[in-house]
């Protein structure tokens, strides 16, 4: 997401899964730019492919399906 | 993108604000909070208040941590950044907020080890890597970002880092929205609630508005077809007298919220018993510190802090911006001597910040067409 706020997240980074290190709690990720980052994802259930909502290096939740 | 497109789609924004307006009671004004600095930055960056019949206003709310943070806890983080050996390290806004002897930026300048960094990861990572330095991380946010601090101070514990410490300023979301209600300047008729606290701590907490209060809440996303849409739900439920709180963000937000992040805080932090916020006062059990089995991690036990309460500058009115008492234009310092290169008050500072989100988007839209 475009100019988000990198303190509070409340605009945060949504990412794609693309590998999980379950052993370490973590998951290469990539935003909607291509950036890829290393996120913690010790509070959701992160398989290769599932949308993540990403705060300050942490992922706090799952993306679903809803139409606008 | 997928989540992101289908949530800007003009046609049907256009639609939805056809909507508001005929769900509206001409000659009835109506007040309507958005809670978090997230939401205040769409508003602004999208127009979406340009779109809302003039009797339908928008008040901003205290959600954004940066905002919120008082001149003397800024004060102490530089004091601490300024200890020898220290590597200071802290997000990007922070860098800039003003304390009474400058920012974080300043202090760099002047030769301390500032770093910035995007997560609280990153900090330990550093400790890691400099294991003769003692290395601070400053944490500030809501319930977003207090799960992300949880999580490293979990494992600088299970993996024993010992220099690494944190200076908790984590701040919780309900405390000051029951100050904001026990307010007497301001009446509001109903919250667009956070859209991503609420990812954490899920719908229940904001129940006590619609039971105590008699406000509806709308939980929102952050697009603008999300911020249309739970204003358009507020306002069905003021046109039907019900009250209650809906979620209108249930793509992201579970109505229990994340009992995993919730278990992480509770495990790493204890309610202060108050905590000063930049315009709002002290607000009773409203910040969060380090639990007693986390007190050797925690930066301000292991250092000695100033801890001086540190009056805001005369000229800023952010506090009055923050209860939404005024709008940013009003402030008397507003593009002149306070600018986002040039920030006096917080409120300037982060891109949630109202005042920023005028400034940097010329949303100016006083007059309206009245319904």
């Amino acid at each position: 997401m475009d100019d988000h706020c990198t303190t509070c997240g409340d605009l945060g980074v949504e990412m794609e899964v693309l590998r999980v290190d379950e052993d370490r709690a973590l998951a290469l990720c990539r935003d909607a730019h291509g950036t890829r980052s290393t996120v913690e994802i010790g509070l959701v259930d992160a398989q290769p492919g599932a949308r993540l909502l990403v705060h300050a290096g942490t992922a706090i939740a799952r993306l679903e399906e809803q139409r606008a | 993108m997928r989540f992101v497109d289908e949530f800007r789609d003009a046609e049907l924004g256009r639609a939805l604000a056809g909507e508001i307006l005929a769900t509206v009671e001409p000659g009835r004004h109506y007040k309507v909070m958005e809670v978090c600095g997230g939401h205040t930055h769409s508003i602004y960056k999208y127009g979406i208040d340009d779109l809302l019949p003039a009797n339908v206003e928008l008040v901003h709310g205290p959600g954004c941590p940066v905002c919120v943070i008082p001149m003397g806890r800024v004060d102490d983080g530089i004091a601490l950044a300024k200890e020898p050996g220290v590597i200071f390290t802290c997000f990007g806004d922070m860098m800039r907020v003003p304390g009474s002897q400058g920012t974080f930026m300043d202090a760099k300048a002047e030769g301390a080890d500032v770093r910035m960094v995007y997560s609280p990861l990153d900090a330990l990572r550093i400790a890691k890597q400099n294991p003769d330095r003692e290395v601070i991380f400053f944490a500030i946010g809501f319930e977003t970002t207090a799960p992300s601090t949880a999580l490293t101070l979990k494992r600088a514990k299970a993996e024993g880092v010992p220099n690494f410490s944190c200076v908790c300023n984590h701040v919780t979301i309900v405390p000051p929205l029951k100050a904001l209600l026990e307010s007497p300047d301001l009446r509001l008729d109903g919250f667009i609630g956070p859209g991503h606290v609420s990812t954490v701590v899920g719908a229940r907490p904001f129940h006590f508005i619609p039971a105590d209060y008699g406000r509806p809440v709308v939980i929102a996303g952050f697009e603008p077809l999300d911020v249309l849409q739970a204003i358009h739900m507020i306002l069905i439920q003021i046109a039907a007298g019900r009250c209650e709180v809906e979620n209108q963000y249930k793509r992201v937000v579970p109505w229990e919220g994340n009992l995993r992040a919730l278990d992480a805080m509770a495990e790493v932090f204890e309610l202060r018993p108050h905590f000063e916020w930049r315009g709002l006062g002290f607000i009773s059990q409203s910040a969060l510190r380090l639990s007693e089995a986390y007190a050797d991690l925690d930066a301000e036990q292991r250092f000695s802090v100033p801890g001086v309460r540190i009056a805001d500058p005369k000229a800023c009115q952010c506090g009055e911006v923050l209860k939404g008492v005024i709008k940013p234009w009003e402030c008397k310092v507003f593009g002149t001597a306070c600018t986002p290169e040039h920030a006096i008050g917080t409120c300037m500072v982060s891109p949630e910040g109202a005042c920023a989100a005028y400034y940097n988007y010329g949303r100016f839209a006083r007059e309206r067409e009245v319904v």
